[in-house]
């Protein structure tokens, strides 16, 4: 195994920005997927309707969780065949937990108390979801967000077993050839957009917490 | 007006009912509190008035007409409901708060701010500095203060309050209800108010519904219900100091006795023949403008015949000097200041001038007395 400064460069420059390209547009389409469908299960496992099964879907989603990525992607190939799409709809299914469970627990968390003054006072029960419960739950929904984005951007390394692209192609590919730089590049590339993606979302959580909460 | 027949609330997985054949009637711009222990039903009864439960059986009248022919969210924006949570939302501005229901009803945005100062100013809080600070930023009265102010923000005829006073700590809470009395005094909206402090119930209802496991013990002014407690249950829940309780519905001037005489210093020495004359038990001594600075009872002279000199004379009606409340005095200040000072008489002024006499025996009079008499 040895390095060589040739490769790194060519990685770097020829290789890297393509992999990036495919690698966010991965990341960002099964992340947007993943909160939509997510946040939608979580609204509606959260209605009176519908509580008593909210959680024993908490429960099974606690349990998906502990699946190894690489198991999921693998499981996903004989089903959905190779390619990009295959591989965002394994990087959907390891994303929606994180937020679906957030979801849950935040709307589960909003006050009673809040809630029964603003039906009281004639809100429809849309009105408190959009006004009063999804706004007070922001904070813990983004912050599952923002786990999962973490999550779904070092799982999409895993994509290049299945032809997906992205970083993971300069990593598969250095551990074949033995190529340490190769490795190096996709390796580090991937911590820094997690990084990116993680304190970018962090803003954005911070920017969305009430700021009756922050003044506490 | 609102009137609650026959109501029952049974809840699912419950052996007996929380609310039972209830009926109670509360008249327009009164108000009717629910007291009772906890348990005993009167927030399920509370809420039942805007639908927030609904009855297992009974109806529900609002001005005569059955609320189950409103669509629930448009009776509950017509009636001010305050809860002991207050249930502010956090992620809101007092401004943005009190317009909730403003903005439910579509009012435009010019007549909200008004109607938000108009409010906040009547709540007693500086709309400039207030309107745009968040709930956590406020104190607990505060925020109790500004959860009437939403309840009132479209001036609803009717308003729901469960123990809305609650969550303040006694001296807030007694500034609170004095407050808010004096805005009823003005508004006089047609009030359901719960609690579980009957003092509280006395001050602030015009009308008292105590209420025990489900059932209506009791329905009555403050006075009937102090004066002749329905059953045990009643007298135990009012306390042993009921008589004193009483002494608080009733101000001094409203028993005070006419049969007093004024005399002047010079006049001392002939103060028991002056009594007599006027078959007053009481004289007071009052000064050169007329302002009161000591008093002396029949009793005092009789026990001591004509052995003083008038300088004594001065000495023993002076001891009396502290002897003076105010007409709107609550008879139950006006027995201890009785005990305190060790009198048998009070003189009743009505700002600088006498008007009256109250004495011991007039107090226990109206303390034993029953509705009516």
């Amino acid at each position: 195994m040895k390095w060589s400064w040739d490769r790194f460069w060519i990685a770097m420059l020829e290789r890297a920005p393509g992999a990036l390209y495919v690698h966010t547009k991965m990341v960002l389409v099964a992340l947007v997927v993943a909160a939509v469908i997510s946040i939608t299960i979580g609204i509606l496992l959260t209605r009176p309707r519908l509580k008593w099964l909210g959680g024993i879907v908490l429960n099974i989603l606690n349990l998906l969780q502990t699946f190894p990525g690489l198991a999921i992607v693998a499981l996903a190939m004989p089903i959905l065949g190779l390619g990009f799409k295959p591989a965002v709809f394994a990087l959907i299914v390891q994303g929606l937990l994180p937020i679906a469970r957030n979801t849950i627990a935040g709307l589960y968390g909003v006050d009673p108390d809040i809630m029964e003054a603003a039906r009281g006072m004639g809100m429809t029960k849309g009105k408190v979801l959009y006004e009063v419960e999804i706004p007070l739950a922001m904070p813990v929904i983004l912050a599952g967000v923002r786990t999962s984005a973490v999550y779904v951007v070092s799982m999409a390394t895993l994509a290049a077993y299945i032809g997906g692209g992205g970083l993971g192609d300069l990593i598969v590919g250095g551990l074949n050839m033995i190529w340490p730089d190769f490795i190096v590049v996709g390796a580090g590339l991937g911590a820094v957009l997690a990084i990116l993606f993680d304190r970018v979302l962090g803003f954005v959580e911070k920017k969305y917490t009430p700021l009756g909460y922050s003044a506490e | 007006m609102i009137e609650l027949v026959n109501i029952t609330k049974k809840y699912a997985g419950q052996e007996e009912p929380a609310v039972k054949g209830l009926n109670l009637l509360v008249r327009d711009g009164e108000s009717c509190v629910l007291v009772g222990p906890s348990g005993c039903g009167k927030s399920t009864t509370l809420r039942m008035i805007n639908r927030l439960i609904e009855p297992t059986a009974g109806t529900v009248l609002i001005d005569g007409k059955d609320i189950r022919e409103t669509d629930p969210d448009r009776l509950r924006m017509g009636i001010g409901y305050v809860i002991q949570q207050i249930g502010l939302l956090p992620h809101r501005t007092v401004a943005e708060n009190i317009a909730i229901v403003p903005r439910l009803y579509g009012w435009p945005k010019d007549k909200i701010r008004e109607r938000t100062d108009e409010l906040l100013e009547l709540i007693g809080l500086d709309p400039e500095t207030t309107r745009h600070k968040y709930p956590a930023q406020l104190s607990g009265g505060q925020m109790q203060r500004v959860g009437v102010a939403r309840a009132m923000a479209v001036d609803p005829p009717i308003m729901l309050m469960d123990e809305p006073f609650g969550a303040v700590d006694p001296i807030a809470r007694n500034h609170l209800q004095d407050e808010f009395l004096r805005l009823q005094s003005v508004m006089r909206k047609t009030i359901c108010f719960v609690t579980h402090d009957i003092n509280e119930a006395i001050k602030m209802g015009d009308q008292i519904a105590i209420l025990d496991r489900g059932e209506l013990v009791q329905h009555g002014s403050p006075l009937e219900i102090l004066s002749n407690p329905a059953n045990d249950f009643v007298c135990d829940f009012i306390g042993y100091d009921r008589v004193v309780k009483k002494l608080s519905l009733c101000r001094a001037g409203s028993i005070s006795r006419k049969d007093f005489c004024l005399i002047r210093e010079s006049e001392l020495p002939a103060a028991a023949k002056k009594m007599e004359e006027q078959r007053a038990e009481v004289s007071f001594l009052v000064d050169g403008k007329g302002v009161p600075r000591g008093m002396l009872t029949a009793k005092w002279l009789k026990d001591n015949g004509s052995a003083f000199t008038p300088k004594e004379l001065k000495a023993l009606a002076s001891q009396g000097h502290k002897g003076f409340i105010q007409e709107d005095t609550l008879l139950r200040d006006a027995l201890s200041l009785l005990l305190e000072l060790d009198l048998d008489y009070l003189g009743v002024l009505k700002g600088e001038t006498l008007c009256g006499a109250v004495s011991m025996a007039d107090i226990r009079q109206y303390a034993s007395g029953k509705e009516g008499d």
